[in-house]
């Protein structure tokens, strides 16, 4: 059995990412030594990556560890989320500015810990406020501010 | 402790060799200079010249004032929990797109030891480190804290980073010039010869398996060279996105594995959180003169120590600090004392960790090489700016070069002043309670990858790396050698392909062209090193402490 949990994982997150962009390669020509396709490099790495990623992962078996501290879902989403959710708002939305810092800070700062929603709501409205006057008053970032301006 | 007496011995064999190089390295400068100034123009030398240069570019009111504001925000920094200066050099790169090239380096740089010079003020007030550099601090500093003695603490650390960063600023300018030539002669072989040393090095001094660090430095070597092939304009692994067609934005990486993943492994740990910690007041500043006389030494010891690690690839300023202690303790009188408030203790490691967070500029500004993370991020900073790193920045752009650093000497005195009279205001922000912050730093990061291209791509980019290094920080995969790969994958595949193109296809010219080939020696010796149990087991028992403490 797996004995060594954060090996066996790393491994078959590098098995993962060496054989993707080695497979991937084979859509580009490979080239020669000489003059090297665009397949050429990434061939090479993946492969090695891949081998690297199977003897971590066999070593997962074969050595013993400390398994991995448990995830933390909520923090891990919650901010994750709140990042996305900015540039969802900012962009596709078109929600502006304002609402955008305003929705993400709150998302934000629910996946840390002692939430409560006024000290969420004041945080957000400072942060705006510094926010707006340093980053599209003074610096001219090319931000809409309000959904109509 | 023991670890640290094991390794003393160690060390102190080591430190003879590197006194001798230094001095030996002096000499040799101030003979060179010598003749050279003896020959031409008399009692102006080069290096006095362009010194001049550079201090009439940094003392420009604008370039002084960005000077300011790196160092405040990277003392801030420093001070601030759970936010490196990576991620924050990454949040604030898009804010230097609108300034000059020299200005914008010179604030990039101030924050860089803005940040290791601040870690150590939370060191000795809170016993918790501030930066990673500051680690070793803790220990003495915070016993001197304890015992009322926080204030001389602090001057002794600011003035020992001072002097550090007095002589890494030299070292640099005496150096430079030198190293560039030398990196003129370098051909498409040794520049790949010479990353592969880069990030063979940059694994040894990684903490954890050496395996996993090779995989993240080969995942982040992929990664970077995403994008169109400049050779046939293929575009790779573009998933049909047009913004990948350009490659992943260093921005969006470095944000993502440094702050998003920092922040949640933050929370999760709950570290961070200092709003409980018991503080030490700071009385007086003044150091005694006992202070003084105890502390030169380490000063000095520290400095040279630093100035080494700093050049030498891959390593970091934790492990020139954690060397300095160890080296302290061995030689001080009464080893005893270490670890209840031993001044010695805080002058030789911060000495240390502030030299070498000067001399890793060195490889930067003149080889082109990253020698860690920052650095890696100053490289994206330099080509963002349309500057390609390399030895022709000193020809090229003399300005920008000495300027940058004038700059860092006189950044170092503003950090004294801001440290020390100021300490009160790094107090009061050392007293915002995480929770407050971290959705501040988050908002930042967004609005930064925002507006790297005016694009929320780069924003969820950065989303998906913050994901990615926090699995991967779960399976004990370190973020600094992926973000090091990354910046030199395309660097790396380019100079592979023009140096086979020279040789016609034969892999030979690497071993055949002697500087080539003296540095794959290097770093294949350096891999068996660590490979050997005996030194391997010293590795990690180091690694482990610098790490723990």
């Amino acid at each position: 059995m797996v004995k060594n949990k954060k090996d066996f994982y790393a491994g078959l997150m590098f098995m993962a990412i060496g054989g993707g962009f080695a497979l991937g390669a084979l859509k580009f020509p490979m080239g020669t030594a000489v003059r090297m396709g665009p397949a050429y490099f990434p061939t090479i790495l993946g492969s090695i990556t891949l081998i690297l990623g199977l003897i971590t992962a066999i070593r997962g078996f074969t050595t013993t560890g400390e398994d991995p501290a448990p995830f933390q879902w909520k923090p891990m989403l919650w901010i994750h989320g709140s990042v996305i959710l900015f540039g969802l708002l900012v962009d596709p939305l078109h929600v502006g500015f304002c609402g955008a810092v305003i929705a993400m800070t709150i998302a934000c700062a629910y996946g840390g810990y002692e939430f409560s929603w006024k000290e969420a709501l004041i945080e957000s409205l400072i942060l705006l406020a510094i926010c707006y006057t340093a980053f599209v008053y003074f610096l001219g970032l090319p931000f809409r501010v309000f959904p109509w301006s | 402790m023991n670890p640290l007496d094991k390794s003393g011995e160690f060390m102190k064999k080591i430190v003879l060799g590197i006194f001798a190089i230094l001095a030996l390295g002096f000499a040799a400068f101030a003979f060179a200079d010598g003749i050279a100034t003896a020959g031409a123009a008399p009692a102006e030398s080069a290096i006095f010249k362009n010194l001049l240069l550079g201090f009439t570019v940094a003392l420009g009111w604008q370039n002084l004032w960005y000077c300011f504001v790196g160092c405040f925000l990277g003392t801030l920094i420093g001070v601030l929990p759970g936010i490196g200066p990576v991620a924050t050099i990454a949040m604030l790169l898009p804010v230097t797109f609108n300034l000059p090239p020299t200005p914008a380096l010179i604030m990039l740089a101030g924050i860089y030891y803005g940040a290791s010079y601040g870690g150590s003020t939370t060191a000795i007030l809170v016993n918790l480190p501030g930066e990673s550099s500051s680690v070793v601090t803790c220990i003495d500093g915070y016993q001197m804290g304890r015992k009322g003695r926080a204030g001389p603490a602090l001057a002794i650390a600011a003035m020992g980073s001072f002097f550090a960063g007095t002589v890494g600023t030299i070292l640099i300018a005496l150096f430079g010039p030198p190293l560039a030539e030398l990196a003129f002669e370098f051909g498409a072989a040794e520049y790949f010869s010479m990353m592969v040393l880069g990030l063979v090095a940059a694994v040894v001094m990684a903490s954890g398996s050496l395996v996993k660090a090779i995989a993240m430095i080969l995942t982040g070597l992929l990664l970077g060279i995403v994008g169109t092939d400049v050779n046939s304009g293929i575009a790779r692994y573009d998933f049909g996105i047009s913004e990948l067609s350009d490659g992943i934005g260093f921005v969006s990486v470095a944000m993502g594995m440094f702050g998003f993943a920092e922040i949640v492994n933050n929370l999760e740990a709950k570290e961070a959180d200092r709003s409980g910690a018991s503080f030490s007041e700071v009385k007086s500043l003044m150091p005694t003169a006992e202070d003084f006389k105890l502390s030169i030494g380490p000063i000095i010891r520290g400095t040279s120590l630093g100035t080494i690690f700093g050049i030498l690839p891959g390593t970091h300023t934790v492990i020139a600090a954690f060397s300095s202690y160890t080296l302290e303790k061995k030689l001080a009188r009464f080893p005893k004392r270490f670890g209840h408030g031993a001044i010695e203790g805080v002058a030789g490691p911060e000495s240390a960790n502030n030299a070498a967070a000067q001399t890793c500029f060195i490889p930067l500004l003149t080889l082109g090489i990253p020698t860690g993370a920052v650095m890696a991020l100053m490289i994206g900073a330099m080509t963002i700016q349309g500057i390609a790193p390399g030895p022709q920045v000193m020809t090229q752009k003399p300005d920008l070069f000495w300027g940058m650093i004038a700059s860092m000497w006189i950044g170092n005195g503003m950090l004294v002043l801001l440290n020390l009279p100021l300490i009160s205001i790094w107090v009061m922000f050392l007293k915002i309670p995480y929770r407050i912050l971290f959705p501040g730093v988050c908002l930042m990061c967004c609005i930064g990858a925002y507006s790297l291209n005016n694009s929320a791509v780069d924003v969820y980019f950065a989303a998906g790396f913050g994901i990615f290094g926090y699995f991967a920080s779960k399976w004990g995969c370190e973020p600094a050698p992926l973000l090091l790969g990354f910046v030199l994958g395309p660097l790396m595949e380019e100079n592979l392909r023009r140096a086979m193109l020279i040789s016609r296809g034969d892999p030979m010219v690497f071993l055949t062209r002697p500087i080539s080939c003296g540095q794959l020696i290097v770093a294949a010796l350096l891999l068996l090193m660590i490979v050997l149990p005996q030194i391997r087991k010293k590795r990690e028992e180091v690694l482990t402490e610098s790490d723990g403490t």
